[in-house]
């Protein structure tokens, strides 16, 4: 294996993005192919790293670690490695990002920026997903918020400054919350085992605040408060209900291609901060909110689909979708189970895939129609076959047909939610049938989405569109395929990640 | 008592600042009032470098004093530093912007603000509130003067009036707080009054407090902190865009330098009274500064209002405090971060605005397609006074809120970030105008002078490079005794 391969691969994108800069703007195919080279040999790097990864054990692999800044109170380093958690997200990230700029190809001004926040955005993600030191993760977390500022204020629809603003003052004020409460967490524990100076290493922080000899100086209210403050961050992203208004705005507003990544990737950096940060360092707190956790997911569940059901904007409609299928991901996670937890990760991944798809078979329409009103579309499985045909199995795979990824992810949820300890979910059941509910929701929308948009009468309008043209073929065979993939073999996925999730369940009760 | 034997060597970087400023006011007098002067301004550049190289060199690893009067410590020489490179920028703008002002008289200005950042080492070199006094005036007299230098502008004018009475106030509220520590303890030694202080307070608890809010008053005047900030936005909305540059920066840092002097030496025993008012004044300035540059539309003046809320997170460090060290550390670091983002900022204003003819913020719509670099630079300061990473203002308050947090000062630091959040929306304000809207169809690319680019180039290298190796500058002052006295 490739020596500090995880540094290549975070910034690998970065270095692509610098590349750019020097390139002239005019030279548009130069940097089209220069940006999808860069980030096809970083996905070519993540499945080298796919392919190292030790199966059998549960904690961090393939890291890294240097000193990097002593504030004097605080010691800071440069910490990377992976565990079943950060593997399948870290190759989400790279397939959705490599397809999204594949997808990108027909965007035709400022193309040298656009890649170039493209690539940033992509460092800012794997950094994310790869950061094993709070401050670290923080600075990812943060880098991930400029370039998408720019995306969508610059390249995206009609309301694009308003919906970018938006982004950026909610998503701000998450990561606000976030940062106090690591540093929070950092300091209170180097208070409780009387160190000199605190850390923000996240595997450090974890024993400390797992050490039931600690109760003094973090006590447990401390503990409580400080897991409140991470759902609260976590939550603007995830998004979970109220802090979800940014999404519709920005999914709507984005350019194809970045709504691809801003679902696909950048919606479960929330999910994945609260697993790994949360749940990962306070345990015991995240199942004594674990009820809390479940009744949100279910409010994000049905409250995502009903208002799907009633959109007329065919985009707007599937970004609140892909609210209640997030809500699938938490159903999941707080049900502190072996199956939810393994539901609730192969639900980002497959939401990963699956929303990228189905936004880019939205922007694919609309390319052609210029129109998302569903009104005024039908009738296009007549003048493009090909492209109605993978939009349909796109909504077959997001409202959980077997054989697709949607379906093992929202069975092993929701067997994981059913099977939840009454110790963690008194009322499990109740709330998981209430849940439940969403998937007829979800089915409703969906075909009628579909029905409308590609059945009935055909619009005259609409009559001698073009079909798929060859370079869509790439992101539309090679995310339905992973959807497929992990449909038909879910070992594929379970595999990498099963030590992780059994470590995460035995860590409750200390 | 000082006496004449003292080693007035520690003295030399600024006796030849002062005989350079001499010279170059007498070059100037020479050859005319009229007309462009860009050697005096070459000039003054290497007269400001020399001084530095002096203080680093000459002074350098030295700590020592003249009669406890002028001090000489780690904690001078840096501030000196700051001092002396953030003038030297200063002076590269204004060598572009006094190219474009033939109708302004270029004489006085270069020597004005030479002796502007000799008072400013003065004051950072005081351990007496009398030497003290003399740098602060030496500095704000030649500032009175800068704000006004637009002659036929009527803006300018009112700047320099209003800038010129108000600031004479605070002067005198500064005189008057300091004659009641000399009344008490017959000294204007910082050192003696901070050896009496403890036991001054016990016997005199309400003239002390008068006499240090007085102080806190006329300072508090002078780096701009709500509720004594409401001359900045005119004066800096009138002044010269160079001179608002060194009001914003220079001047704000030199005075910070002397708050932490005068508390720490000399009322430092009793800390416990003031630290909570401090964290008032800064929660208040941070909460109204952020609040009020909302609502701004003039960039000079949006910048009065992002200085005044960027003075409120400096005063954090000192309100939370740990050790004096790391409090001195965390401003320094932040004072370093502020400078070269701030004056990187300035630069691309004054050669916006000068193109624009306007200050409006429109003037900076569509500069992505006039200037990418311009563009992209000042992207990343604001990024930067925005306090996002990777950049030195993402540091800065990083360490700020690790220093808050650590002395238990929660609510100070959710302040910090809730306003910092606020801040967002007008400086990517300005980053919306300039990538995301069209440019007026008469305006071409914008030329930008070599001078110029070079400022901005370094500025931004310095802002990017603080924010990515941060620990360079970190690690070396986290190990430093920063004050003798």
């Amino acid at each position: 294996m490739i020596p500090n391969i995880l540094s290549w691969l975070v910034f690998l994108p970065l270095a692509g993005a610098l590349i750019l800069l020097v390139i002239p703007r005019e030279n548009k195919n130069v940097i089209r192919s220069l940006a999808a080279g860069t980030a096809l040999i970083t996905l070519i790097l993540s499945l080298i790293v796919w392919s190292g990864f030790d199966r059998g054990a549960s904690s961090a692999q393939m890291g890294v670690s240097y000193p990097w800044i002593d504030f004097g109170l605080l010691q800071i380093n440069y910490e990377l490695g992976i565990d079943g958690l950060s593997l399948p997200l870290l190759l989400l990230t790279t397939v959705v990002t490599t397809l999204g700029i594949f997808a990108s190809f027909t965007i035709q001004d400022r193309i040298k920026e656009y890649f170039v926040w493209t690539l940033v955005l992509m460092t800012g993600m794997l950094g994310v997903f790869t950061a094993l030191d709070l401050f670290l993760f923080f600075l990812f977390f943060e880098l991930t918020l400029i370039p998408m500022f720019f995306i969508i204020g610059i390249w995206g629809g009609k309301k694009r400054e308003y919906a970018s603003f938006k982004f950026l003052i909610y998503t701000g004020l998450g990561s606000g919350v976030m940062f106090l409460a690591f540093i929070a967490m950092a300091f209170k524990g180097s208070e409780a085992i009387g160190a000199a100076e605190a850390t923000f290493n996240m595997a450090a922080l974890a024993d400390i605040y797992a050490n039931p000899a600690n109760p003094e100086a973090v006590s447990a209210a401390f503990k409580t408060g400080l897991f409140a403050a991470l759902l609260l961050a976590f939550a603007v992203k995830l998004p979970i209900f109220p802090l979800h208004t940014w999404l519709p705005d920005a999914y709507a507003e984005a350019p194809v291609a970045a709504t691809m990544i801003l679902a696909g990737v950048l919606s479960k950096l929330g999910a994945y901060g609260l697993l790994r940060i949360g749940y990962g360092i306070l345990p015991d707190q995240a199942v004594s909110f674990a009820t809390f956790i479940a009744v949100l997911a279910v409010i994000n569940i049905l409250y995502g689909a009903c208002l799907a059901l009633v959109q007329t904007d065919l985009k707007k409609l599937i970004a609140y979708a892909s609210i209640s299928h997030m809500g699938i991901i938490l159903l999941g996670a707080a049900s502190f189970t072996e199956a939810g937890l393994q539901g609730a990760i192969f639900q980002m991944v497959s939401h990963g895939v699956i929303t990228a798809l189905l936004f880019f078979m939205v922007g694919a329409i609309y390319e052609r129609t210029k129109t998302r009103e569903l009104s005024e579309l039908g009738g296009l499985s007549k003048s493009i076959p090909v492209l109605t045909g993978f939009m349909l199995a796109a909504a077959l795979a997001s409202l959980g047909l077997p054989g697709l990824s949607g379906f093992v992810s929202e069975l092993l949820a929701f067997i994981g939610i059913f099977g939840a300890s009454p110790d963690v979910i008194p009322q499990a059941v109740p709330i998981a049938v209430i849940g439940a509910l969403g998937i007829i929701l979800t089915a409703a929308y969906l075909l009628w989405a579909v029905q409308r948009t590609a059945f009935g009468q055909l619009n005259e309008r609409f009559t001698g569109l073009k079909d798929a043209r060859p370079v869509e073929y790439i992101p539309m065979v090679g995310l339905l395929g992973v959807s497929l993939l992990i449909g038909i073999y879910p070992n594929v996925l379970s595999d990498v990640i099963n030590s992780t999730v059994i470590d995460f369940v035995s860590r409750i009760g200390g | 008592m000082l006496s004449f034997d003292a080693d007035w060597s520690l003295m030399t970087p600024e006796i030849v600042l002062a005989a350079a400023a001499l010279l170059i006011f007498t070059i100037d007098f020479m050859t005319g009032i009229n007309g462009k002067k860009p050697f005096i301004g070459r000039l003054s550049i290497v007269a400001l470098l020399a001084t530095a190289a002096l203080v680093l060199f000459w002074n350098g690893g030295n700590s020592g004093s003249i009669g406890d009067m002028f001090v000489v410590d780690p904690f001078s020489t840096a501030f000196k530093i700051l001092i002396l490179t953030g003038t030297a920028i200063v002076i590269g703008i204004s060598m572009y912007y006094l190219d474009r002002h033939p109708d302004v008289y270029q004489g006085e200005f270069y020597s004005l603000l030479l002796f502007a950042s000799l008072g400013a080492m003065l004051m950072v070199s005081s351990a007496d509130l009398i030497t003290l006094f003399i740098g602060l005036e030496i500095l704000s007299i030649s500032a009175y003067c800068m704000a006004g230098f637009k002659k036929y502008s009527k803006k300018s004018t009112e700047a320099a009036v209003k800038y010129v009475v108000l600031g004479g106030t605070a002067s005198a509220f500064i005189l008057y707080g300091m004659s009641f520590m000399y009344g008490l303890t017959g000294t204007t030694s910082l050192v003696e009054i901070g050896a009496q202080i403890g036991s001054l307070f016990d016997a005199y608890p309400f003239l002390v407090m008068m006499s240090l809010l007085f102080m806190l008053v006329g300072f508090g005047f002078k780096i701009s902190v709500v509720p004594f900030h409401m001359w900045a936005p005119d004066v800096y909305e009138g002044a010269p865009t160079p001179v608002t540059s060194f009001l914003t920066v220079i001047s704000k840092i030199a005075a910070f330098a002397i708050i932490l002097r005068v508390f720490f030496t000399g009322f430092g025993g009793i800390y416990e009274e003031w630290g909570f008012i401090i964290a008032i004044v800064a929660a208040v300035t941070m909460i109204a500064g952020n609040l009020i540059a909302l609502t701004q539309h003039n960039v000079k003046r949006l910048m009065a209002y992002s200085g005044i809320a960027q003075a409120g997170y400096l005063l954090v460090p000192i309100a939370a405090f740990v050790t004096l060290d790391m409090t001195v550390s965390v401003i320094l670091f932040y004072a370093v971060a502020y400078m070269v983002m701030t004056l990187g900022a300035f630069a691309v204003i004054t050669i916006v605005t000068e193109s624009s003819g306007s200050e409006d913020i429109l003037s900076f719509s569509g500069l992505y397609r006039r200037s990418p670099f311009l563009a992209i630079a000042m992207s990343a300061f604001l990024i930067s006074l925005a306090g996002l990473p990777v950049s030195a203002g993402f540091t800065g308050k990083a360490w700020i809120f690790f220093q808050a947090i650590s002395a238990d000062m929660l609510w100070l630091a959710v302040i910090m970030i809730v306003t910092s959040i606020v801040s967002f929306f007008y400086y990517f304000g300005i980053i919306r105008q300039m990538f995301m809207k069209e440019p007026k169809e008469k305006e071409g690319q914008l030329r930008i002078p070599a001078g110029m680019s070079g400022i901005v180039t370094v500025t931004l290298i310095f802002t990017l490079g603080l924010g990515i190796l941060p620990f360079l500058l970190i690690n070396f002052f986290t190990t430093m005794q920063w004050m003798a006295f």
